[in-house]
């Protein structure tokens, strides 16, 4: 059965939650310490003294910087497809777009992520309006 | 050249006929049409070079059977070529023939009848003027590239889930029996055991636990292989990885004694020690095989110092290590945990990073990426290692000559630190001294009232002199402090 908030508290008690609030320290999230009274066990199982977890800008796991290279990249070669009017450019920005998306982190902001699309199926959409012959490849 | 001259004879010559038929003639229309006939018959003579063609236009009123009748007479005048040879040859019989005169005429007969004979070549429709879905093949392949794509997307974050979900499954009853709070984001004021995990990624899944004795909390990763990237599965096809999950557990300051420890793969220990301060620092060591104790040889052994190798290695620990050692990647105990070596910038301070006693596990999900739900029941062993593990550790205490070594050690590391900060500190303290110094001189410089510079100079001088010898006592009480402290610690 799940504990329900503030049911275990002892009378009078300091709220039990602290912040991981130092985020200076890098590679390092700690809690300040927990003040020092009794907490009722059960078995191993401490009922009234959580931590609260690490906030995620410390975890180290997820500085992967391939949606974010992902990103620019599909930028460029959609500036390239339309200024250069380079078809392949334009698909090759659809497929940047694409990786990033499933690269992506779910906390990151998804207007970002629609605005790269939007200007990759942009450029392919410009790029054939421009000139309607087929693709030649590039090399 | 004698062909030139001839033929200007013959046209001198049909210019004074032609005159002489004008002169017959009173009306201007009946001129102008017989001036068009006459002209039209010169200007055939004048290219074929031929006095007369037998099909030469007869004058008519209409224009338009003008014109026909002189196309065809044109074209007739064509094809008569040789026609026209003939009559030419005739009209100058009374002429000297010269054969330099129809020089190139021969090879026009012969052009135009090869002409004739060639070949039609069809030529291929330039691809953008045909109405066929075949010359867009690059494009219908971008398309299908992108559905594909989009096909492993959703079928690899499927698999991600349903393997995340298998784990917590099974792992839920011994994590429940465990922790007060199992399952919990943070972004929430109050406490709420929320029961799952939480998704970080389309790969990464986290589960937060905590409200047990001897540890804050403990964090728990599952690092997935990217089987919603399809570039990811093509490398991987190349390279075989293995699914990995990651605990880590951080324990009360009073619950844990002070070393540090590690026990791994090889090649994990190596590259652990590179990247990890507190293993660079305090175990310099190169990883020694754990053959000593029975472990297999695919595992080695880091440790700031043999008592702690004998204490964490008992019976059921080895008995986890042996059973499962291809499951486990690395283990790391530490008093001093920081994360990875941090890289500073140069010109700024170092700061001592704050350190938490630490318990670290990595464990290889087995099937090398093959993964299956089912394979996450073979995992569940190793957290009951771990849960093992929190306890031993609380209970695991340095004997007195071990705790002193220890502490030398911390010493010893603080120590370095402060030396690096010190150097780092006394060369700012020194650079912008040098400066102040610069400064002052320059202000000497431009100067330009001689008595004024001469006092600035003596001022500075004494200045200098002053501040000599009040700091001398203090540099000496600071190399005597110095050599004192090292020897109590010695």
């Amino acid at each position: 059965m799940q504990p329900e908030a503030g049911e275990r508290l002892e009378p009078g008690a300091d709220p039990t939650w602290r912040l991981w609030t130092d985020s200076k320290q890098i590679g390092n999230c700690r809690p300040s310490k927990p003040p020092a009274r009794p907490n009722k066990e059960s078995g191993n199982r401490t009922e009234g003294l959580w931590y609260k977890p690490p906030p995620s800008e410390c975890n180290p796991a997820l500085d992967d910087p391939t949606p974010d290279y992902m990103n620019l990249l599909g930028m460029i070669f959609s500036m390239c497809g339309l200024m250069l009017k380079l078809k392949w450019c334009a698909w090759v920005a659809v497929y940047c777009s694409f990786i990033s998306f499933a690269n992506s982190r779910s906390s990151e902001d998804t207007k970002q992520m629609m605005s790269s699309f939007m200007l990759s199926i942009s450029a392919v959409v410009m790029s054939y309006l421009q000139n309607p012959q087929p693709m030649t490849p590039p090399w | 050249m004698k062909g030139f001259h001839a033929f200007c004879v013959v046209l001198l010559i049909f210019g004074s006929v032609s005159e002489a038929k004008f002169d017959d003639f009173e009306d201007e229309e009946d001129i102008v049409e017989y001036d068009d006939n006459d002209f039209a018959e010169f200007e055939d003579v004048a290219e074929d070079s031929v006095t007369e063609s037998p099909q030469r236009v007869i004058t008519t009123e209409d224009d338009e059977d003008e014109t026909t009748v002189e196309l065809e007479g044109q074209d007739e005048s064509q094809e008569g070529d040789f026609e026209d040879a003939d009559t030419q040859e005739g009209d100058t019989e009374s002429e000297p023939y010269d054969d330099e005169e129809f020089e190139g005429y021969e090879d026009k007969p012969d052009t135009s009848s090869s002409k004739s004979k060639d070949p039609i070549t069809i030529v291929d429709v330039p691809a953008h003027l045909q109405n066929s879905w075949e010359s867009y093949y690059l494009e219908i392949l971008m398309v299908t590239g992108l559905l594909a794509y989009i096909m492993n997307y959703i079928i690899g974050k499927n698999k991600n889930s349903r393997l995340a979900q298998a784990w917590f499954n099974t792992h839920r009853e011994l994590l429940e029996s465990n922790f007060t709070l199992v399952g919990d984001d943070g972004t929430n004021k109050e406490a709420t055991s929320t029961g799952k995990l939480n998704q970080e990624n389309e790969h990464i899944y986290n589960l937060w636990c905590s409200g047990r004795v001897c540890c804050e909390g403990m964090l728990i990763q599952l690092r997935f292989l990217k089987r919603q990237d399809l570039l990811n599965v093509l490398a991987r096809m190349m390279r075989p990885v293995s699914d990995q999950v990651q605990i880590k557990v951080t324990m009360n300051d009073e619950d844990m004694d002070t070393y540090v420890f590690a026990v791994g793969t090889r090649k994990a220990l190596v590259r652990l020690q590179k990247e990890m301060q507190d293993l660079s620092e305090f175990c310099s060591d190169k990883p020694k095989s754990g053959a000593k104790y029975g472990l297999p040889d695919s595992l080695a052994i880091l440790s700031e110092m043999g008592e702690v190798t004998d204490g964490m290695m008992d019976t059921k620990m080895l008995h986890f290590l042996t059973h499962y050692a291809d499951k486990i990647e690395s283990i790391h105990f530490s008093d001093q945990f920081s994360g990875p070596k941090i890289m500073q910038e140069e010109g700024q301070p170092l700061k001592l990073p704050d350190t938490k006693r630490t318990l670290l596990f990595t464990f290889n999900v087995p099937g090398s990426g093959n993964t299956y739900p089912k394979d996450m029941e073979a995992l569940l062993p190793l957290m009951n290692m771990v849960i093992y593990s929190i306890d031993k550790a609380k209970k695991f205490r340095l004997n007195r000559e071990g705790k002193q070594k220890a502490d030398k050690n911390r010493a010893r590391v603080e120590e370095n630190f402060l030396k690096l900060t010190h150097v780092q500190r006394q060369e700012a303290a020194q650079s912008r001294r040098e400066e102040k110094k610069r400064a002052e001189k320059e202000r000497i410089m431009n100067e330009e009232d001689p008595e004024k510079q001469r006092r600035l100079e003596v001022r500075q001088t004494f200045l200098t002199f002053i501040r000599g010898c009040l700091l001398a006592p203090y540099w000496l009480l600071n190399v005597i402090l110095c050599r004192h402290v090292h020897r109590l610690k010695a």
